[in-house]
């Protein structure tokens, strides 16, 4: 009777011990490791509000999990790409303009930023500072300071850790490109020296291009950050400690787990706003750090969330993590906003935000708490495959503001116009349809437009045209099962491809070929709808009487671009038939003929508008009754701005 | 003075109602100007939408991203029909600019003017109006600075402000001081412009100098006034645009309707201000002669009977033989002294050369 109370006791004892383990505040929430964890850091950072810089000693603890011994190791040092002479800020000069910054004209030193190593020891081995030699893989540039290789003098064998020792200073320029401060505000990104990743039998390890996110391997964070102790901070993972130094500072110390970055935000003005989401693998906590200045945007964010976090969980599978930090920048700091990194999103929104748009702070905020899955989770080579996070993204994002707030007005129901998410990506797209395939690494797209046009649109727009062939239920489930399978590890893109190969049960590779591999576009056009009676050639014909006279009905349809893809025409008489004509699209053009005592009235393609990928939607249709209603609308309203303006410069005469 | 600016709103507004077919001709070359800047967008927009159903969504609410097709659509080049749009909306300040001196002249005499003598009228004020308008480039031009400089003081102040509003309210303060500064220049202007006509004021510098002056002097009326219907004038706009934005996405007629009531309060309030400071000058000018206006110190405006007013202005009217023979033909006074409307009104001051 004893042994067995002492046997129960065991078993509740353990039981309770797996239970305190599966509700731990670190992240995971669930037992044992999610990712093969192949880094461990330890980084204990000092901010110096004034100096904006960060001066400390990173250990880095790499598990050689490639199976093969390995003699040298790049890292990472991102900061460095804020130099004048930088491949980041040549590329973002070439284009004129980086997100919402100029980089047209001369150079301001306050977009200078840099990482600076002044000592690198591995342990066993000693100091090696003086082995580091920057590289620049991609392009050869000799200025770009982005990524350094470090030499080891023998290899590190397989199965066996390295652990390296580095102090570094990191000094943040004025916010640009999702990492800086502004005023007292500072995100840290990219901040730290971050080592490369081992993908395909070899290091990969990109200099910091414009046009591309990161790349990193999965592990464990351990980050005490000392500042002032008025500033408030968020960070990846969760906090485990607050220490007041009782000099005026404090050292806040966060642990995440099963994560492959590490960010973190601070300012004294920040307001924090709690909330939560339960989810299928438990509660999750949402950290709104925003200001009293947006405080009509807080519900609004915390609604987002909630909605967002619910169909992802039931769509495409669970958030395992226990937090998730959402900080909405200050104003001025458009360049931090709108940002992922793991367990950790910027939003943005504006204090005088109209309910009506849903730009801010409901699609950016749903854009980054997205990347959860597809960047944070499902980690894919941002350099090689940015349209995997980005575009699949960008999709997903489409299916859920969709759902929340309607399928036509998930960006814009304000004033008496709408606009749905599937538009705005259009939007991206169609512009810059034939100029990159999406298989290129990002970084070498033709240009910045073409980046976002082609990884987020094209993609997003290339996603829903394929629900047309498989279904959006099956695409629904094929995302699903890429997430289920893939998270915590790096895929690639024929991993996704084979995947939804797979759900759909069909080989899409015809498709693959010209939406993902090619840069065919697709364009179809109605050429003719002409109704023609039967008995034209007869002199004699009685006169034309509505439900009695035959008519022969030509339609004529064509393919515009090289892109081949199914289609149905909706084609519709003026006894009320309509019929529905599909075509394969393989030749260039298709007729078809009617003999019937009606006439057509219009013919479209694509009737139900979801051939997104589709470049001129105006040339789907053709009626053969004039259409006054858009051209008088617009009219009217272009003569009244007309009319406006003019009398506002006669008001200076 | 208070009794005799009293109603000088209302004075305005009815010579506008009582000379309404001035506000319709404005508003119908307006019009037409808007609509022949519209016909490049609808030239365009009928090649695309007119056999399409493309323009459902456009008519059945307002699709965003159908518009933003159309705009991109390089077929449809719609910002070229822009720039088409611009040239014609140019087209109306310069015809103002040409017919101002036949409606100041209209109000003046308060009296159905022919075509002839209207555009007579129009055509005798023009050169001068031109450098009313040249000179007006130096006090606008200055208050576009300083709305820049406001701008650039906001972005700044706001830039290291912690409250995200603070750039805003720094740029609503100064824009607003800016408005009514603006305000301040237009009324001036038309007072050198209606100086002009009823005193046919030829030298267009030293009346600029008379008419600050009395836009100075008189600011607590005339200013006050022009605000007021500044007022009505931004009421209706604002309300004009959000029954606009009420009404069902397919009622286009009413659309029309109310987006050109928008226009027409538009036109009417700026005539509805030039008509009360004719009415404030034929009021005033007989005792207030430009000539001893002391710009920096503002002195109580002495009240001046109305029937005394009439009878200083009767010579001017249509009794004039002058205007009678159906065209305006202003007759240069010999020995460069104002004509003689002025020369009842004024005495010969240093600047005219006596």
């Amino acid at each position: 009777m004893q042994s067995r109370n002492f046997v129960l006791a065991f078993l509740v004892l353990l039981v309770g011990a797996i239970a305190v383990q599966a509700q731990s505040p670190f992240a995971p929430k669930v037992s044992g490791p999610l990712s093969q964890r192949v880094v461990a850091y330890q980084i204990d950072a000092k901010y110096d509000p004034d100096k904006h810089s960060v001066d400390a000693t990173e250990t880095l603890t790499y598990h050689n999990l490639t199976g093969q011994p390995l003699d040298h190791f790049p890292f990472h040092l991102y900061l460095n790409a804020f130099q004048p002479d930088s491949t980041w800020v040549s590329e973002a000069h070439r284009d004129g303009s980086f997100r919402t910054s100029t980089f047209g004209g001369a150079w301001d030193p306050k977009r200078s930023g840099s990482n600076t190593v002044s000592s690198l020891e591995v342990v066993g081995i000693g100091d090696l500072t003086k082995q580091i030699k920057f590289i620049s893989p991609d392009d050869g540039n000799p200025n770009d300071k982005t990524v350094f290789d470090i030499a080891l003098p023998h290899p590190i064998e397989p199965g066996q850790d390295v652990v390296f020792k580095i102090k570094f200073r990191a000094v943040f320029p004025e916010v640009v490109a999702r990492t800086g401060y502004k005023r007292t505000f500072l995100l840290a990104g990219q901040w730290f020296p971050k080592v490369g990743v081992w993908w395909n039998g070899a290091w990969n390890c990109h200099q910091f291009h414009a046009m591309t996110e990161f790349f990193a391997d999965f592990g464990t964070y351990d980050v005490k950050i000392t500042l002032p102790k008025n500033y408030v901070i968020g960070a990846t993972g969760v906090e485990t400690s607050d220490t007041d130094n009782g000099n005026g500072s404090k050292t806040v110390a966060f642990h995440a787990e099963d994560v492959h970055d590490f960010a973190w935000t601070a300012d004294p003005n920040f307001k924090v706003v709690e909330s939560k989401f339960d989810g299928s693998e438990g509660a999750v906590k949402i950290r709104l750090l925003t200001y009293e200045s947006y405080k009509s945007s807080w519900q609004r964010y915390i609604d987002v969330m909630q909605g967002t976090m619910k169909r992802f969980d039931e769509w495409y599978g669970p958030y395992p993590y226990a937090q998730i930090t959402v900080v909405d920048p200050p104003h001025g700091a458009a360049e931090a906003g709108g940002m992922e990194y793991p367990t950790f999103i910027t939003g943005d929104t504006f204090w005088w935000a109209p309910k009506g748009q849903k730009l801010f702070p409901e699609m950016v905020t749903e854009h980054e708490f997205g990347h959860q899955y597809w960047y944070a989770m499902v980690a894919t080579n941002e350099f090689e495959n940015a349209w995997l996070d980005e575009g699949i993204n960008s999709y997903t994002e489409v299916k859920v503001l969709d759902s929340l707030y309607g399928k036509n007005t998930s960006m814009l129901n304000w004033m008496g116009a709408q606009m749905g998410d599937t538009s705005e990506q259009r939007s991206f797209y169609v512009g810059v349809a034939e100029t990159d395939p999406l298989s290129r690494p990002s970084y070498q797209d033709m240009s910045m437009a073409a980046y976002g046009g082609i990884t987020y649109g094209k993609t997003a727009t290339m996603l829903l045209t394929l629900e047309n062939v498989v279904g959006e239920q099956v695409l629904q489930k094929a995302l699903h099962a890429y997430f289920m399978k893939y998270r915590f590890t790096h895929p690639t893109q024929e991993d996704f491809l084979r995947t939804v190969n797979e759900v759909a049960g069909q080989d899409l590779g015809w498709y693959w070929q010209q939406a993902v591999y090619g840069t065919q576009v697709l364009d179809y056009k109605v050429r003719k709808a002409e109704s023609v009676r039967v008995d034209w050639a007869n002199k004699d014909a009685p006169d034309e009487k509505k439900g009695e006279t035959f008519y022969q009905t030509d339609i004529l349809l064509q393919r515009l671009g090289d892109f081949v893809f199914p289609v149905t025409a909706e084609v519709k008489f003026d006894n009320g038939e309509s019929i529905r004509e599909k075509w394969d699209g393989r030749d260039r053009w298709k007729r078809f003929v009617y003999l019937k005592k009606a006439k057509v009235l219009s013919v479209e393609i694509d009737p139900e508008h979801q051939i997104t990928m589709d470049r001129d939607y105006l040339n789907n249709s053709i009626t053969t009754e004039p259409q006054h209603g858009a051209i008088l609308k617009i009219t009217t309203c272009w003569t009244f701005l007309a009319q406006f303006f003019a009398q506002m410069l006669s008001w200076l005469t | 003075m208070a009794d005799n600016n009293k109603g000088l709103v209302a004075a305005g507004a009815a010579l506008v109602w009582r000379r309404q077919r001035v506000l319709w001709w404005v508003y119908a070359v307006n019009l037409v100007l808007g609509l022949l800047g519209a016909a490049g967008a609808r030239t365009q927009l009928d090649h695309l939408l007119r056999y399409s159903l493309a323009g459902e969504s456009l008519t059945k609410g307002f699709d965003l991203g159908m518009f933003f097709e159309l705009v991109n659509v390089p077929a449809a080049n719609l910002m070229r029909s822009a720039s088409s749009s611009f040239l014609f909306a140019l087209l109306f300040p310069l015809f103002m600019l040409f017919v101002t001196g036949g409606i100041l002249a209209v109000y003046r005499e308060d009296r159905k003017f022919t075509a002839g003598e209207f555009f007579a009228a129009s055509g005798a004020f023009f050169w001068r109006f031109v450098r009313l308008v040249v000179f007006s480039l130096v006090p606008f031009g200055l208050l576009g600075a300083a709305f820049s400089g406001v701008r650039k003081l906001s972005d700044y102040l706001g830039d290291r402000a912690t409250p995200a509003q603070t750039g805003f309210y720094i740029l609503l303060a100064g824009a607003t001081v800016v408005v009514l500064l603006v305000l301040f220049v237009r009324l001036w202007f038309d007072i050198a412009q209606v100086r002009a006509v009823l005193q046919d004021e030829r030298r267009m510098w030293p009346n600029l100098w008379k008419a600050l002056g009395i836009a100075w002097r008189q600011a607590r009326t005339l200013f006050r006034v022009y605000l007021c219907i500044s007022g009505v004038a931004w009421v209706t706009l604002a309300v004009g645009l959000f029954i606009w934005t009420k009404l069902p996405p397919t009622a286009t007629p009413v659309s029309f309707l109310v987006l050109q009531f928008i226009i027409l309060m538009q036109l009417l309030t700026r005539l509805w201000q030039r008509a009360s400071s004719v009415t404030w000058y034929k009021r005033h000018a007989a005792i207030y002669p430009a000539d001893s206006v002391d710009f920096t110190t503002p002195v109580p405006v002495e009240v001046v009977e109305s029937e005394m007013v009439c009878e200083t202005f009767a010579g001017a009217g249509p009794a004039s033989p002058a205007t009678t023979a159906g065209t305006w033909t202003q007759t240069p006074p010999a020995t460069g002294q104002p004509s003689a409307p002025s020369e009842r009104e004024n005495p010969p001051s240093d600047e005219s050369g006596a």
